[in-house]
Order: structure tokens, then sequence, then C-alpha cells
């Protein structure tokens, strides 16, 4: 082979590679494609990262963003979706490698995240009369919404505040074939009715079961014995100190941990996904169990023709010590990013997921209590389910206070304990209802533990937090909180 | 007649300029490249960048900043729930070597016999679990196994082998054994083809020349077949115990370690720490010091087995 042909083989070559390297530019404009052609006032596209749930969300989102884009032709919407537990993990990633979405989803503490890293465009210059108008009166205070940040607003919802409550649902025909006409209103009714129904159920119906392999149960009826933030971060509010071992707290486990052992509640439960417990009930498989009210629409959809009953959660039998919390208006929901290059499109997207329209449409594809009120309430009244959870929510959720909002030291103090889940009871819970440990001994070691949590995280934020910050003396978690207290 | 056979050694090319000899290979080295850049890129940058993230507290945003030494290590290293899975990962990578890489042998035996009907059909079946996917058989299980309507616990009941429904993957004690059976099942099909490989490399001549001799077949497995294996064995024996003990999918897709982290293995506590949603913000240094630890701790195994697997090498290699 002559020198000349070998050189021309490689550069043949190292031309090949090179065209590979840039293959990406030469099939595409070579431009940053992600404005398309804004700057000459035609399409421009706007990615929204969504989380398809409940099932039959992605064909929900692209239908409304479908008429979206019919009303606004100036703008197309790309959905990127993400399984639930990977979208948090899959937004920062986009963020990271630059290419994040215009607008994302991040709820609750995942919106916090993203805050906190300054990826979140505030949507203050927006914001209309009009806008806050929607909602319903009250629930955009910037100190109770939950939606903003340092005053300003941050975040838009999707849901309610009333879609937090917690409710007990149970099968009608199986209490009435076991001699029952009503549901339990206190837990030693609830402990006994299960006992009887298990015993009767032949090894095919039970009376109760925790909702998921994570005993959520105990979480959810614990709301009703001692403090929500005794539940949250097993430290009382009103006193600022350890609470775990509080008897409303052991006997919410205690409870689980008597059926667990005499074989009450319906067996494998221990590896319920979220899911479970729904398709269980719709199946008949079990009487009773505390649940957040998405599950209801779940069951209907699984089982149209069950009798199904929704009543408030049920009291310790000393009665009642504390409500379901409403921490704030809103849960976040729909962010823009920061480093958006079209927030006014971006923000026409969020509007539209705000609008009274959309709202409805989401209302009445899934179910859920919407964040504008006017939307669905009517309808809901009329919905003998949906007129079920509205009358717990109304019954049984109370203002609260939020640390997180009330007060930087609360919030510094509050992620900090959310940076160590080894404190919280769930765990603990868990392991004492499958193992049958008397769980008192197990909540002391805890408090003990958060306590020294609290010395340690105190001491490293001196001058920016103190306890004080999460300690409401005045706060009767019978009665609503006003951040004036 | 082996040396006769082999190929004439060519003559070093002593004294040649190092630059000719480029030049003779260069092609070779072109087409190395692609494969040295994944391998970088893919195996080598990770696993390096994974020590050096090990060293941080670091939430995976940015560039990790926060030294802290080997805090993230002494953390690992103190943590019972760490323990407790690397545990439960042996345990997987136990049953995988006292049952399945066997068990996967005599079948492969078996298998391999000329004159059994419908060996491809049998071979395909065993097989099938392996391409399955994971998720699928993880669902497939909960249902089967579901402790009031599975068909297994209606059939144990039926026939009256145990008095109640038995809880499977519900219940602390039986949890781990019944993933593990389900990683043994479904990671069977590939550890016999593994041995139906390595029977085929042994000559058929060897085997006629066994018989002549007046050897049985039994013998023959036992004198000539079974030392023969032993160098691929070897080789088997280390893929078996590294694909089992980084089991994942099937644990994650069934229990997500639970009930109660009875079955939670490295992988999923790993997983935990880095990408739970539930955590405010994930602890990727941490999660990459679990990950230096576990892998530590494979290569130690790996090598405690050496000596003897040198030994054994030996002793089929001649």
């Amino acid at each position: 082979m002559s020198r000349t042909r070998r050189t021309l083989r490689w550069a043949a070559a190292a031309t090949a590679v090179a065209l590979t390297a840039t293959g990406c530019n030469l099939v595409g404009s070579g431009e940053d494609d992600s404005g398309n052609d804004d700057a000459s006032g035609e399409n421009v596209t706007i990615t929204v990262a969504l989380v398809p749930d409940p099932p039959g969300a992605s064909e929900f989102y692209r239908a409304q963003f479908d008429q979206f884009e019919e009303d606004n032709p100036g703008i197309t919407v790309e959905v990127l979706e993400n399984p639930s537990d990977q979208q948090l993990n899959a937004v920062e990633l986009m963020f990271q490698q630059g290419d994040p979405p215009d607008v994302f989803r991040a709820q609750a503490d995942g919106f916090d995240r993203m805050y906190e890293r300054g990826w979140v465009h505030s949507l203050e210059e927006f914001v209309t009369d009009e806008f806050i108008d929607r909602f319903p009166e009250g629930t955009m205070n910037p100190s109770t919404s939950g939606l903003h940040r340092d005053g300003e607003l941050y975040t838009l919802p999707l849901v309610s505040g009333k879609w937090d409550v917690r409710v007990l649902v149970y099968n009608e025909t199986v209490l009435s074939e076991n001699g029952y006409d009503a549901p339990p209103e206190t837990w030693g009714e609830l402990e006994e009715m299960a006992r009887t129904i298990t015993a009767n159920g032949g090894g095919s119906v039970f009376g109760y079961a925790p909702t998921s392999g994570k005993a959520g149960a105990v979480e959810i009826l614990a709301q009703t014995a001692t403090p929500y933030s005794v539940v949250q971060d097993g430290i009382d509010f009103s006193t600022g100190q350890p609470a775990t071992a509080s008897p409303g707290m052991v006997e919410a486990v205690e409870l689980h941990r008597r059926m667990q052992a005499d074989g009450v509640m319906v067996p494998g439960w221990e590896s319920w996904d979220g899911a479970r417990a729904f398709t269980e009930f719709a199946a008949g498989t079990m009487a009773m169990y505390p649940t957040a009210p998405w599950h209801i629409a779940e069951i209907r959809k699984l089982n149209p023709e069950i009798e199904m009953g929704i009543a408030p959660l049920p009291v310790p039998d000393d009665g009642r010590v504390a409500f379901t919390p409403t921490k704030q208006s809103f849960q976040p929901i729909w962010s823009m990013s920061s480093e958006t290059e079209h927030p006014e499109e971006a923000w026409a997207v969020m509007d539209f997921l705000a609008s009274e329209d959309f709202n409805r449409a989401y209302y009445e594809q899934f179910g859920s209590f919407t964040a504008i009120e006017s939307a669905w309430e009517d309808q809901a009244r009329e919905n003998e389910d949906q007129a079920a959870i509205l009358s717990a929510a109304e019954e049984t959720m109370r203002v609260v206070p939020n640390p997180m909002l009330l007060s930087e030291g609360g919030g510094e103090l509050l992620r900090a304990r959310a940076q160590r889940p080894e404190l919280k009871h769930t765990d603990a819970a868990v392991d004492a209802i499958i193992n049958n440990k008397p769980f008192l001994p197990i909540a002391q070691a805890l408090d003990q533990q958060i306590q020294a949590f609290l010395d340690e995280t105190l001491a490293e934020l001196s001058g920016t937090a103190t306890i004080e910050d999460i300690t409401f003396p005045d706060w009767d978690p019978l009665e609503n909180y006003t951040p004036e207290q | 007649m082996a040396s006769l056979l082999a190929p004439a050694r060519r003559p070093r090319a002593a004294g040649r300029p190092r630059a000719a000899r480029w030049r003779r290979h260069a092609w070779s080295y072109a087409f190395l490249i692609p494969g040295i850049l994944l391998f970088g890129g893919f195996s080598l940058w990770p696993l390096i960048a994974s020590w050096w993230y090990a060293f941080f507290d670091w939430d995976g945003v940015g560039a990790p900043s926060n030294w802290i030494g080997f805090d993230n290590f002494r953390e690992v290293l103190g943590s019972g729930a760490f323990w407790d899975a690397f545990w439960h990962s042996f345990l997987f990578s136990f049953a995988a070597l006292v049952i399945e890489l066997p068990l996967a042998l005599v079948l492969a035996i078996l298998l391999n016999n000329a004159w059994l009907r419908g060996r491809n059909v049998y071979r395909l079946a065993l097989f099938l679990p392996v391409v399955t996917t994971t998720a699928v058989i993880g669902i497939v299980f909960a249902i089967l196994l579901d402790p009031i309507r599975g068909v297994v616990n209606t059939a144990l009941t039926d026939l009256g082998l145990v008095g109640s429904a038995v809880n499977f993957l519900g219940d602390t004690t039986t949890a781990l054994p019944t993933l593990i059976g389900i990683d043994v099942w479904k990671g069977f099909g590939i550890t016999l083809i593994y041995w139906l490989a390595a029977l085929q490399t042994i000559p058929k001549d060897i085997h006629e020349a066994a018989l002549i001799d007046g050897a049985n077949s039994r013998q023959s497995l036992r004198f000539v077949v079974l030392p023969m294996l032993v160098p691929l064995a070897i080789v088997i024996l280390l893929l078996v115990f590294q694909r089992s003990l980084n089991t994942f999918d099937l644990v994650q897709a069934t229990t997500q370690g639970g009930p109660n982290y009875a079955t939670d293995v490295v992988p999923t506590y790993i997983y935990r720490f880095a990408f739970d949603p539930f955590l405010q913000a994930p602890r990727y240094g941490f999660a990459c010091a679990a990950g230096a630890v576990f892998g530590l701790m494979t290569l130690l195994i790996t090598l405690l087995q050496a000596p003897l697997l040198r030994g054994r090498y030996k002793a089929g290699a001649t």
C-alpha cells in the first residue's frame, strides 16, 4: 500500500469520526432547538415533566394539552413522563445536564428540594387578582398557602387541601353480615369488629388491614391520638419535646400489634405496595381500612357495585386528642424552571393547569378534589362518596402550626430532621407489629435519639434556629391554629 | 504431532524501528479505541468517580465540595442495616453456589446426551425464566404465593401439607428464602447454558477412548468429564457468584427489601440512600461509600476463594 493511499485512508477515517461526533448538529439545525423559533414569532415548545399518575393520567394530560395548543396556536407542549418515584431524580438530572423542563411537577418536600437549589422561577410577576380569586378565599395567603417562599409565589397546586383528609372506608355488606350496622367510632370498636369479622371470615374475608407494608395505618389513626408533629417528626410542637412514646402513638402501634399477633389482619399486608389495599378491598377481602381519599375512586373503578361506606377515622377510646392536620392550604405541584427561556409561554401553560376548566376536567376524570373548589364542589355534594369525603374533611381537619412556613429556623430544623429518617417511628413500628415487640421501650429509645439530635442540631444552627421555632405552647391540637397565636 | 501442526513462529522483528511497528499495528489500535473509550467512560470512570464521591457529603447536585474524609465509610461500616443487607446478599450467592450450580450441572449433563429426545425443548423451557422480565416474574410470583388466593397456598392447604396459608413474602422468616428460591429458579437457565457450553468443549474422541478402555458412563463422568470441566467450572462459579451477589431487580420488584428489611440486599440498600424520593435530599456520597465497601468485600470474598480455585484449576488442567 502506497504512502499516499494510507494517508488518504487515515484522512477518510478521521473525517468519519469527526462527522459522527458532530452528527447531531449536522442532522439538526446546529443551533439550540429548545426554544424553536421564538425570535421569529413562530412556534415555542414548552416541556412539561410530570408523572403518569393516577392510571390514565398520560392520556388525560395529552388530551388537555392538545386542547391548550388549539387555544394557544403559538405554543406546543411536549410532555416528559417519569415514574412517580423517579420524577425528582429525573428532573434534577435534567437540570444538571443543562436541559431542564420549562414546567415540572415537584410535590411537597420535593418542591423545597428544587427551591433550595434555585431551580424554581418566582411567579409573582405573572400573578393577577383574577388568578388569586380563582382559589378559595384566604387560601393564597403567603404565610399559609404552602405555595409561597419568602413571601413570593413559587408553585401552583393541583388538589385542594381538603384532599389531605384521611377516612375509614368500610364494606357495608361485610359489616352487615357480621351484625354491624355502622362503622366503628373508636379504636376499641374497630378492634372488636375486626376480630369478629376475621373469625367469621373463614380465611377469605378479614376485618382489617393496615393500608400498606409501611404500616401507613398507624400514622393515619395516630392523627386522632397525638399532635400531628409527633406522627410526622416525633416531636410535639406544643412542647418542643420528643414524644414518640406518647400514649396515643404507642397505642396506635399496639392496636396493630395485637391484631397482627392474633391473625386478625389480612395476611401478606407486610409486603403490600400502595395500590394493594384498594385492590383487596375492592375484591371483598377486607371489611375496612383507613386511607387517603384517592383510594375511593380506585375502589369504585375496580368494583362499581361494592357497597362501600366512608366514615371519619375512629378515635381512641378515651376520646380524640388531635385532628388530621391542615399544615397549609395546598401542596406544591407545578413549578416553573428558573432556567426557562420562555417564561411567558411557560406561565401560559401553568395558568392553564390552574384554570377552572382544567381543574374541572381533572376532577371529572379522577374524582380528586382539585385546588379550585368552584370547579367541582356542586358536583361533589351530589356524589355520595365524595360528599362523605367532604363531610369528613370538614369535620376532622384542623389548621396546625407549620414551622416550615412560619420561620427560617423552623424550616432549618425540620429539614435537618428529614435527613435523619431513622429517627422516625415508621420502621420501628413495623418491626414491633410484625415481630410482636412492645413498642413503648422502642419509642422511648427513639425519643432519646431525637433529643440528642435536637441538642446537636440546635448547637450547629446556633444563631439561626432555636427550639422556640418549633414550639407553640398556646397551640391546642383540638382547635384551628392561627399564625398570630 | 501437536508440535508439528503448530504454526511456525515468525522471527522476531529485532531491531525494527518502533515507528514501523506502530504503523504495522495501527489498524489494530484504531479498532481498540471505541472499546477503550466505552470501557473508560462507562466502567472505569464511574468506578473511580464513585470512590471519589464517597469522600464527600454530597446530594448529587453540582460538584461535590463538602469533603468529609472517611466519615461515610465509618458510617457504612458501623451500620447494622448495611451488614444485614450484606448478609442477605451473601445468602443469595451462597444459595446460587450450593444449589443452583450443582443442580444445573446435573441437568446439563442430562441435556447434553444426544439420545435424549426433545432436549432442545427442555433447554428452552429452562432458559425461559432468564429472558423473562424480572418485574413480570415478581408480579407473577406475588400472585402465585398470595396467602389468600394464591395457587400455591391453595394447593398446599388442599393437600393438607400446611394447616394454614403460608405468608411467603410477608413473613420475615419466609420472605428471604422465598426470594432466594425465585432467584435460583430465574438464574438456573443461564447457569445451565454455561455448563452446556463447557460440556461441549470436551472432545467426543476422549469419551470414545474412555469407552474403548472399558469405562462405563459413571466412570467416564467421574474420571474424564468432571476433571476436564474444572477450569471452566471455576469461571462459571465466579460468574454465578457475581451475578447472584448483585441481585437487585427481583427484590425491588417483589418486596422492596421488606417486610421490615428482611429481604434488604446491598443493592437495594444503596438504591434507598441514592434515590429514595422520601429522603429530603439523596445521600449520593454515602451510597457511593456503601457501594465501594460492597465492592471491596466482594473482591475480598473472591480472593479468598482464589487459593482453593487455583489448586482445583491446576488439578483439572493436568
